[in-house]
């Protein structure tokens, strides 16, 4: 039987007459629990975020005598702005753009290496290539944060602290990327074609470039979404390869925030010339998520089969 | 095959960055870290296993795998009977909002790592909180208060459920809806009940994912960095700064300047690490490397 054929045609062909839900109003209750439930955790969830994000447009002292809601001025988002750019002379912008080098670069870089890997990985016939596939799921299932030290002891003894471009490279090596692409490869791209061009004199190279490239797009997408997910919110990385405050990632110049703040070290703050309250915080923190929403956004029509593949990582 | 006798050499050449990358991030560096860990603590000569004695017997060092293991225990249980109950019932619904709901359960993944911290920040400390009635039901007036060091197995369940539990129901979701209806309707047909579907079809045909994401989040959890280091700056320093595992690294790597030790402890937890992900790669199923 196909799947989803309508329900009646199906009842009719098992012989049973479709029966009106005549079910007591108590089980029909009971019935609902599972959607009720659903939908409490939806409206915390959107409670959450929702007063969160309504934090940067409200006073402190909404904050701190209206509770939960309060009332929103947009112009507030101009203060914000004013006292964020006022922090140590905007280095937050510095940050945004040191996130946006290592996380874009990075995922280039990703998206660059996984795919032609996986396509070898997936299509080609070599010596060596379990190995490499194992290392790949390998590396993949491991926490990214395991091998942070180990690579920071490498790269000062090359002396390449502090500068952007080798956390970007590091951010390049995205095994979850390869087994994306090798998987994309594997479902989609048929040996017999390779052959044909094979047979037709088309190079290696040629046929890489010319037959899987172009079916490329759904795994572009994906590699180059988680990628940069990852690597926007890194913190441990970053952490410890850019140790000076202004090529810091924006992730890691949140906690030089939190601690400068006034509401959560008042001794420190005593000096600073700007205010950082919970409005402020609040704002930092929306302002450095939304080029990550709006990748969401770019990406979304292809999460759910990501998601499928087992699209998660620490 | 015929295939692979025509293949060229040509092709592999499309390798050579991942090759190359697999070693100078993953290869070099567990290397280097390994020849690292043996050195004497001067930093010159060998020394034997005097840096993985140190980090050992270093007073931190118990307390810190305690910690992960107090964390695990609150946060697992929590997350897998959250994450696969709202999954499936998620899949058991025909409703529209499903999309809707999906996709606001996985919208704080967009905020994790230090936007989901400031947020949780938010919420915990009781001065700006939205849930003030409740901290203060709890009678917590202060963010001291509310993450005092015994709370934070339980802060720390509840951060990485919020910013990771949305993926992981999508993946668990994406599971369930591989496995073909008319296995559930046979069922229902011959009288099983809703639960019993779940139980003897849905659960033993998602479990592999079950397993992997297990494995995956105890791993997770071995390397808490993030969330006890910042709320520790956050609170004066009422949490230990060798909370975790990692944070015991770091302060060794550069607070103590003992590189041996840092490097040592870390071979600890990268073998930790190596054996869950082999158990991962092999044990579950998921991940075939044969054809």
């Amino acid at each position: 039987m196909a799947i989803g054929s309508p329900t009646g045609e199906r009842l009719a062909k098992t012989g049973r007459a479709p029966v009106p839900p005549k079910v007591p109003a108590l089980l029909r209750l009971r019935k609902m629990t599972p959607m009720t439930f659903l939908t409490i955790v939806a409206v915390v969830y959107l409670f959450v975020m929702v007063t969160f994000v309504f934090a940067a447009m409200r006073t402190e002292q909404s904050l701190l005598h209206q509770g939960a809601f309060g009332p929103l001025s947009l112009s507030r988002l101009g203060y914000d702005w004013r006292q964020l750019s006022g922090f140590s002379s905007g280095v937050y912008f510095d940050w945004l753009k040191n996130s946006a080098v290592v996380a874009f670069g990075g995922a280039a870089i990703a998206v660059a290496v996984a795919l032609p890997a996986g396509y070898v990985l997936a299509m080609l016939h070599f010596r060596g290539r379990r190995v490499l596939l194992f290392l790949t799921i390998l590396t993949m299932v491991m926490p990214n944060t395991v091998l942070v030290i180990p690579i920071f002891l490498e790269v000062s003894a090359v002396h390449q602290i502090d500068r952007l471009w080798p956390v970007a490279v590091i951010f390049g090596f995205f095994p979850f990327g390869t087994y994306l692409a090798f998987v994309h490869y594997k479902t989609t791209l048929p040996f017999e074609l390779l052959e044909s061009g094979r047979i037709d004199g088309v190079s290696e190279i040629g046929l890489f470039l010319r037959l899987a490239v172009p079916l490329a797009k759904q795994a572009v997408a994906l590699v180059f979404f988680f990628a940069f997910v990852a690597d926007w919110t890194n913190y441990f990385l970053p952490l410890v390869m850019l140790p000076s405050s202004s090529v810091q990632t924006v992730s890691v110049g949140l906690q030089e925030l939190i601690t400068s703040s006034q509401l959560f070290n008042p001794s420190a703050a005593a000096g600073l010339n700007v205010q950082l309250y919970m409005p402020e915080l609040s704002f930092a923190a929306v302002l450095q998520m939304l080029p990550v929403l709006v990748v969401f956004i770019g990406a979304q029509r292809y999460l759910s089969r990501g998601a499928m593949l087992g699209a998660v990582k620490g | 095959m015929m295939a692979s006798s025509r293949q060229g050499r040509g092709g592999l050449s499309l390798l050579v960055p991942y090759v190359v990358l697999l070693a100078v991030v993953g290869i070099v560096p567990t290397g280097y870290a390994i020849y690292q860990s043996f050195l004497a603590r001067s930093g010159s000569g060998f020394g034997g296993i005097s840096a993985y004695h140190d980090a050992v017997t270093e007073f931190q060092f118990a307390s810190s795998f305690a910690h992960i293991g107090l964390v695990l225990a609150v946060w697992l249980p929590f997350m897998v009977i959250g994450v696969m109950g709202l999954a499936l019932m998620l899949h058991g619904q025909r409703s529209r909002l499903v999309g809707v709901y999906r996709f606001i359960y996985y919208l704080p993944g967009a905020l994790a790592g230090m936007g989901n911290f400031v947020l949780w920040l938010f919420l915990l400390d009781p001065v700006n909180s939205p849930v003030r009635p409740i901290l203060s039901w709890l009678g917590y007036s202060t963010l001291n208060q509310t993450a005092e060091p015994a709370h934070l197995p339980v802060i720390i369940a509840f951060m990485l459920f919020f910013q990771g539990a949305g993926t992981w129901i999508l993946v668990i979701y994406g599971g369930l809806n591989g496995i073909p209806e008319e296995l559930g309707e046979a069922a229902t047909i011959d009288g099983a009940s809703r639960w019993q579907v779940t139980r003897w079809i849905k659960l033993p045909l998602v479990r592999p994912w079950i397993a992997y994401f297990v494995l995956l989040n105890v791993a997770y959890a071995s390397q808490l960095f993030l969330e006890p280091q910042v709320l520790g700056l956050a609170t004066e320093g009422q949490i230990s700064p060798q909370w975790t595992p990692n944070q015991l690294v770091y302060t060794f790597a550069f607070q103590v300047f003992d590189v041996p030790a840092a490097a040592a402890l870390s071979v600890i937890l990268l073998a930790i690490s190596l054996v869950i992900g082999v158990l991962i790669t092999t044990r579950t199923g998921l991940f075939s490397n044969r054809d």
